[in-house]
């Protein structure tokens, strides 16, 4: 690892207690991080060190984290964004990972929350060849809904869904070790953790919701087998069936597989 | 203004007591004016023909008095005719002329019958006291008689003449008079004259030289002959209440000399005179007096005719009268007979009077009666109606009317009824409105406090979250914080759960609806809840309508709601018990209600006011905000929920949907399945 020159990553928060404890969190041998207080920091910090990952809450007084992830997007699109945020504005988080940000956070998170993000993240860039092969490189069917990096969704009669991760998250993350899925009949919300996945390296990668409702029927045979999760993304290896409630709203925050 | 005052006090009398009035009033004065007019009707009938009877009668009476005074001449002129009369007149033998005189004077009843020669000269009387020798050629009747004529007439006789002829005569006709009330005055104090009916006739030889003159007569002064006869003829001796109806006299001048007229003391009223009027109509005057007159000591219908001597003169009256007396009494009798039926009618005219106006007044009175006990309240009475008659109608027609205020009175009283309960009603829906307004009050500030404050309380959260992990990462398990930095790791994880909650509350997605069949919700839910282990010693009995019909709604909310409840009533069931779930249409049609009952522990009565309020909750691990929640989906149905709970007995919730959809637009955006 010591070959490997430190990765540099820029915590941007307006209040500095919160960009203290992310930093500390996610401080390590690996990582060297900064911190910037607005927007305007942030920016100036970047042109100086091009960081390689940027952590930025999205509510911000001045240059909102909005307003960065689209400046970044045009001047420098290798570099990971990665919005914090707080639940009110989470319909904003799903957009901006519309937008092109790698993911986003809602407060409050463990470490451990953002440290398997942040690894996620790493594991996107550095292109990893490990899990070439075993994980499906087939494209989003069309019809199918998606949130970029994260879930797709197949709409149903009934106003029902079926939720599937698509493969792209799946490639940043390790070896599956635990497969974390809602109970029957719970409610899920767009945008917030429908299932949690942990792998070897010790992550735990939370999964969004693509859309809000309940939970009506739960994937079985996945839990009995993750490996259906790489092999067949798209069918027998969805997560759970859900009987949405705000479809039409949800939609917007979701691409359209073409 | 008295005639004013007291035809008001007419007027304010009883209604009964005009009528008698009235009736009585004009009964009288129809009455009396009748027996006024018709008294005098009869009067005047009965007297006229009382009159011409009397009139009739004096006319008989004539006859009588003529014929006697025939009689008298037929014997005067029989005897004159005689050849002894005739040849001892010739031979101057007045022996012989006495005696045959005399018999014939009193078998004929004459007063007088004296014989003259040719001179006038009397040659012989027949009484014996009788003078001889005197002149009598200046009598009325004598003269005549010289002149060869027979002559009657009814003559007044000197003292003079009486007293040659008998000194009895003159006494006979001597009459003191009797002091009379109404007669006219006269300078006598007495008569002496008499008054005589008369013939003279000559005495013819065969050549028919005048020998002389034969006169007879008889005196009528106290003689009752010719009134006696009168009376016995025209009145036949009838009498009433013992008196004589008719009487005749016979007046000398004004001196009643003949007369069955009787005086208080029962004697022939002779010797007193006529009344003044009589007096000057028939003597001076002599016109025939027809009229009621008062006679000695009675009224009677008189008449009263003159009589005169054979030069024409008025020397006296004949007069008939009858007693008034019977006349009166007939028509006392007629009127008192009118009288009495008239009074008679107006008694039988009050009493039918009576019964007419009771038929009027009582009827009205009951009215009168039954009003006041309307006006009391009482509109229950009613007043007997006895006739068809316009106060029978006015009664029917009251009773009506009384009907229909009962009527419109009770209308008003359920009406009244009606209002307090619609009042109470409304009051109450208002009531609900308002706890409903003030609940949806708390929750949408409820929504903005947590929209403001999730921000705020995220960054410290999240500080203590990352840093309390980061301590936790590198303390061996043993240390001795390890467990107190665990907790603070815990709670603060809670406290998530209450923001996230928070938020979710407050973000309020309207309502997805679509036709729902409600039991097939509530056995779904209910599915997922047999499945959990813990409350593998509840009971749950499910009492569902087949026939609901389907209702528009938000399943996953609702289904949310029915968890909430369902979870909740398992919680209050620690040791076991019944959750009975049943849904049914409500009792007006116009809603489903769906309830939810436990066998738990229930709830204080101080906490279930407090049951959706924010943040209220009594489990250790709950975040108060489950029953919030449901409030509001429910609110968002339009629906209600209500709570029913007694500690140690178990809780019962019931929702209510209404099945009319009152945003009908909201649920177009999902409603694209079924």
């Amino acid at each position: 690892m010591n070959n490997r020159k430190k990765r540099r990553v820029l915590v941007v928060d307006d209040e500095i207690t919160v960009c203290k404890s992310i930093r500390q969190a996610i401080l390590s041998d690996e990582y060297e991080v900064d911190m910037a207080l607005s927007g305007e920091e942030a920016l100036k910090k970047d042109a100086e060190k091009s960081y390689d990952l940027i952590i930025t809450d999205l509510m911000m007084p001045g240059i909102s984290g909005l307003d960065l992830l689209r400046s970044l997007r045009e001047a420098r699109p290798d570099c990971n964004v990665i919005m914090i945020t707080g639940y009110p504005t989470i319909k904003t988080a799903v957009e901006s990972v519309k937008m092109g940000a790698f993911d986003y956070l809602p407060k409050p998170f463990t470490p451990a929350d953002l440290r398997g993000l942040v690894a996620r993240a790493f594991k996107k860039t550095e292109g990893e060849d490990r899990l070439k092969g075993i994980v499906s490189d087939a494209p989003i069917p069309a019809g199918y809904y998606y949130m970029l990096g994260h879930t797709w969704l197949k709409i149903e009669e009934n106003n029902r869904g079926v939720v599937g991760v698509v493969p792209y998250f799946l490639k940043t993350v390790g070896i599956i070790t635990q497969l974390e899925l809602p109970k029957v009949n719970e409610a899920v919300t767009q945008g917030n953790v429908c299932g949690k996945i942990s792998d070897a390296d010790g992550f735990v990668h939370r999964i969004w919701s693509p859309a809000s409702g309940r939970v009506v029927e739960v994937n079985s045979r996945l839990i009995a087998d993750y490996s259906l999760l790489r092999r067949d993304p798209f069918t027998e290896g969805f997560l759970f069936r859900l009987e949405t409630d705000n479809l039409e709203e949800d939609l917007k925050g979701l691409l359209l597989a073409k | 203004m008295n005639l004013h005052r007291s035809v008001q006090k007419f007027l304010d009398l009883p209604l009964r007591m005009k009528f008698v009035w009235s009736f009585l009033v004009g009964i009288l004065f129809g009455g009396l004016v009748s027996l006024f007019f018709g008294t005098r009707l009869e009067h005047r009938t009965i007297f006229t023909l009382a009159q011409a009877k009397v009139r009739h009668d004096l006319a008989s009476a004539w006859v009588v008095y003529n014929e006697k005074l025939n009689d008298i001449r037929d014997i005067v002129l029989l005897n004159a005719s005689r050849d002894s009369i005739r040849g001892a007149l010739l031979a101057c033998d007045r022996e012989v002329l006495y005696r045959t005189l005399v018999r014939v004077r009193r078998d004929f009843n004459l007063d007088i019958l004296t014989i003259t020669d040719s001179s006038g000269r009397v040659v012989t009387r027949t009484n014996p006291t009788g003078v001889v020798g005197d002149d009598q050629s200046s009598d009325a009747l004598v003269s005549r008689a010289l002149r060869k004529e027979t002559a009657i007439a009814t003559e007044v006789v000197p003292r003079s003449e009486l007293l040659k002829e008998s000194p009895e005569f003159a006494e006979r006709a001597y009459l003191k008079f009797i002091p009379t009330p109404k007669a006219a005055p006269r300078p006598e104090d007495h008569e002496e004259d008499g008054l005589m009916l008369k013939a003279a006739a000559p005495v013819l030889d065969e050549q028919g030289k005048l020998l002389g003159v034969l006169y007879g007569g008889i005196l009528l002064n106290q003689n009752y002959e010719i009134v006696d006869r009168v009376k016995e003829i025209v009145f036949k001796g009838e009498k009433y209440k013992g008196k004589e109806i008719g009487t005749v006299t016979i007046f000398q001048n004004d001196l009643r000399i003949s007369t069955n007229v009787i005086d208080a003391e029962g004697n022939r009223a002779i010797g007193t005179r006529v009344s003044r009027e009589v007096y000057n109509a028939v003597l001076l005057r002599g016109h025939p007096w027809v009229d009621r007159a008062f006679v000695v000591n009675h009224w009677y219908i008189t008449a009263y005719e003159p009589i005169k001597n054979l030069a024409g003169e008025i020397i006296g009256m004949l007069y008939v009268g009858m007693l008034e007396k019977p006349y009166i009494d007939l028509r006392n009798s007629v009127m008192f007979t009118f009288a009495g039926i008239a009074l008679l009618c107006t008694v039988l005219l009050l009493i039918i009077l009576f019964f007419i106006t009771s038929s009027i007044t009582n009827p009205l009175r009951r009215m009168v009666l039954a009003t006041n006990r309307i006006a009391q309240g009482d509109l229950n009475h009613q007043v007997r109606v006895s006739f068809r008659d316009e106060v029978g109608q006015l009664a029917h027609s009251f009773n009506q009317m009384t009907e229909n205020l009962k009527r419109a009175n009770e209308n008003l009283i359920q009406w009244g009824k009606t209002l307090e309960k619609r009042v109470e009603d409304r009051t109450k829906e208002l009531r609900e409105m308002q706890d409903y307004l003030v609940q949806s009050e708390k929750l949408r500030s409820l929504g903005k406090m947590a929209a403001g404050v999730a921000h705020e309380i995220n960054n410290p959260l999240t500080s203590i979250l990352i840093n309390t992990h980061l301590m936790l990462e590198k303390l061996e398990k043993r240390h001795e914080f390890y467990e107190n930095l665990s907790l603070i790791a815990d709670e603060t994880s809670r406290c998530t759960q209450i923001v996230k909650g928070l938020l979710e509350f407050a973000r309020q997605n309207p309502p997805q609806k679509v036709h729902t069949r409600i039991n097939e919700l509530i056995e779904r839910t209910a599915q997922l809840l047999e499945n959990q282990a813990s409350f593998q010693n509840v009971r749950i009995v499910k009492d569902l309508d087949p026939d609901l019909p389907t209702i528009k709604l938000d399943r996953n909310k609702i289904q949310q709601v029915f968890w909430n409840l369902m979870l909740n009533a398992c919680e209050a069931m620690p040791r076991g018990g019944q959750l009975t779930i049943s849904d049914s249409l409500s009792a007006d049609g116009k809603s489903i209600e769906v309830r939810f009952a436990d066998t738990g522990v229930g709830i204080p009565k101080e906490n279930v006011n407090k049951l959706f309020d924010p943040f209220f909750t009594t489990k250790s691990s709950g975040t108060g905000l489950g029953l919030t929640v449901s409030y509001g989906i429910i609110q968002q149905h339009d629906g209600k929920i209500e709570v029913w709970s007694e500690v140690g007995r178990g809780t019962v919730f019931t929702l209510s949907f209404p099945l009319e959809d009152k945003h009908p637009e909201s649920s177009q955006k999902g409603g694209t399945n079924e």
